[in-house]
């Protein structure tokens, strides 16, 4: 910027963003330090971000007939094995993975070949499809969520994973993000492949994905971050059936019984859903914004 | 003929430019747009016409048959007074949700951009509520905004006796009796649910306004502070805001239609309540069509969703074009 900022404006500056920050961070530290303490602690706001980790007694264990001294446990142990037992959260998170990857795959392979025709091949229609496209763009897929419920239910699918999956399958943002990519590939790198005899589907998969990965990385950032926070249309399609469950899902399942006393196992739970994606986040800052920049810049 | 059966239903007439028709590229071409083409026609448009045409019936699932209502649903909708305030509990999350967290992501970013240190951390740290599953920070705003055990409350109680009472009657108010139940009052919680609508995506914002900042020429910077343009101001008025133009509106139309799609606060923490202040209309979608089986008014309320959706990008389109006519 032009004109320096002297040392005062510098400082309010920072003041300005450190008073936001504390106010961003606020839910992450609630979630993680109530992770880690005892009900009573909970409820009396104390033992500071940690907590004491006094020994504390499972009085559900108990009630369940056990001895008093078998159901002592250190409160952290205590919410993150209750995180787990309760529901099966492995199961959750193992959904979590097969319904994201599955999506992203579905869409990259569906993307990827219409996006290279639309950028590089030469047929009558393509401008029509194009013109499809740019109009898809428009629909957003959570506001039409009503008739594909329907659709599926219709078609017996609801409660499966393939009804996790199917409604997101076709990603015309990521046919338009990489066809906009393919664009700025010389064409003389698919002409000197077709004189090496490569055919047009080799050249999608062994030419054009490979220069592709940076498109691919932002587009993948995208899909899985939307499918692995999703809540809403797993809540739509899986109606009964937990081994179908999503980690938002599972959640939620947890706050059902809204007993005071699972505030900890379930700080526990929104803390091990939310993890993954924050740390993936800080390990590839820089990929992510850029990706996100890459996006916006249409 | 071959071509006909390979591209049926583009050749109705034959092309204009190629006059041998079935090449190995366009055939190429075909086979690789097919599987995109019947996706997004059944995914995607076919659910348009679907939902266009069951919002003028009583359709619900597991029935045989269904009655055509005329626009009966859509008469409903701006009639009776669930729906009414349906449409204002959208409204209202829409019109101070879209405005602050991109007047916040444009502040933060102009703040960061500026900083001669530490900037990325603060990037870090804006961003991670886009990150995270909007329902887990629901349920942990929840919890934070409890009135007898949240930390906010706590916080808020742990100010009474201080100055703050004195400078604000509300404040004062808090003290005397209780500080706000947040979710639970009707005069707060649908501000509640946009306060948390904000704190989610401002930092999505942001980093799209950092994005536009860096394409801003410096060169432009000098050329008005030549022309008298001295404060900070004067800069970002002259320079910087109209330089943002086609992020903003890039913005404006992202943050709307996210907006319009809110959910999982009001499903996991307010159901809609109180008295249906938060009663959004993705929710109404929800909890009229898919709990309670009502599926032509559902239908119509994915249609006038459609409608705005449809008009806002539209608008979009026309100022982006609007102002490359004038540059």
């Amino acid at each position: 910027m032009i004109g320096q900022s002297s040392p005062f404006s510098e400082a309010l500056k920072h003041a300005v963003l450190i008073l936001g920050a504390l106010i961003v961070i606020l839910p992450f530290y609630v979630m993680v330090s109530y992770s880690l303490k005892s009900p009573r602690e909970i409820e009396t706001n104390t033992g500071g971000f940690f907590g004491a980790q006094e020994q504390m007694v499972d009085e559900y264990c108990v009630k369940l007939g056990n001895a008093r001294e078998d159901c002592v446990e250190t409160p952290v142990i205590y919410n993150y094995t209750q995180a787990f037992k309760k529901a099966p959260l492995l199961r959750y998170l193992l959904n979590g993975v097969i319904v994201t990857a599955s999506i992203f795959f579905i869409q990259v392979l569906v993307a990827l070949p219409c996006a290279y025709a639309l950028s590089k091949l030469k047929f009558w229609g393509r401008d029509v499809v194009f013109g499809m496209v740019l109009f898809c763009l428009l629909i957003p897929v959570h506001a039409i969520a009503l008739p594909l419920y329907i659709m599926l239910a219709k078609a017996g699918m609801t409660n499966t994973y393939a009804a996790l999956v199917v409604p997101w399958t076709i990603s015309v943002f990521g046919i338009f993000l990489m066809r906009q990519f393919f664009k700025t590939v010389p064409d003389d790198l698919i002409d000197a492949a077709r004189m090496d005899g490569m055919n047009e589907f080799s050249i999608v998969w062994k030419v054009m994905l490979p220069t592709a990965i940076p498109a691919l990385l932002a587009f993948a950032i995208f899909s899985v971050v939307a499918h692995w926070n999703d809540y809403f249309w797993p809540r739509v399609v899986i109606t009964g059936n937990r081994d179908l469950y999503t980690p938002p899902l599972g959640l939620r399942e947890f706050k059902g019984d809204g007993d005071g006393s699972y505030w900890g196992p379930m700080m526990a739970t929104a803390t091990i859903i939310v993890t993954p994606l924050i740390v993936a986040f800080l390990m590839a800052q820089k990929r992510f914004i850029e990706g996100i920049t890459l996006t916006g810049m249409k | 003929m071959a071509v006909d059966v390979a591209t049926a239903p583009a050749m109705e007439r034959p092309a204009p430019v190629r006059r041998k028709l079935l090449t190995a590229e366009s055939l190429a071409g075909y086979l690789f747009v097919a599987p995109a083409i019947v996706l997004m026609l059944v995914i995607l448009i076919a659910p348009v016409l679907i939902a266009a045409t069951l919002s003028f019936t009583d359709y619900s699932l597991g029935n045989p048959g269904f009655e055509w209502v005329g626009t009966e649903n859509y008469e409903k909708m701006f009639s009776r007074s669930t729906y009414t305030k349906m449409l204002t509990a959208s409204a209202i999350y829409v019109l101070v949700v879209v405005p602050v967290s991109i007047g916040l992501g444009l502040g933060a970013a102009l703040l960061i951009n500026s900083l001669k240190r530490f900037g990325d951390i603060y990037k870090t740290i804006y961003f991670l509520p886009v990150m995270a599953a909007l329902l887990a920070m629901a349920i942990v705003w929840e919890f934070s905004l409890h009135p007898t055990i949240g930390i906010v409350n706590k916080v808020l109680a742990s100010g009474c006796g201080g100055f703050l009472e004195e400078i604000s009657d509300w404040y004062a108010a808090g003290c005397a009796r209780n500080f706000p139940l947040w979710f639970g009052d009707r005069d707060y919680a649908i501000w509640t649910v946009c306060f948390i609508g904000i704190w989610q995506g401002f930092g999505f914002n942001m980093v799209l306004y950092l994005a536009g900042l860096t394409s801003v020429p410096r060169e432009l910077y000098h050329a008005a502070a030549m022309d008298g343009a001295d404060s900070a101001w004067d800069r970002f008025r002259l320079v910087t805001w109209p330089m943002l133009g086609p992020t903003t509106v890039f913005v404006v139309t992202i943050a709307t239609i996210r907006s319009f799609q809110v959910f999982d606060t009001v499903e996991a923490i307010t159901q809609g309540g109180p008295s249906k202040t938060t009663y959004v209309m993705m929710f109404a979608i929800y909890e009229k069509a898919i709990k309670h089986n009502l599926i032509g008014i559902g239908a119509a309320i994915t249609v006038v969703f459609l409608v705005f959706v449809l008009l806002l990008t539209l608008a979009q389109r026309w100022l982006v074009e609007r102002r490359v006519h004038y540059s």
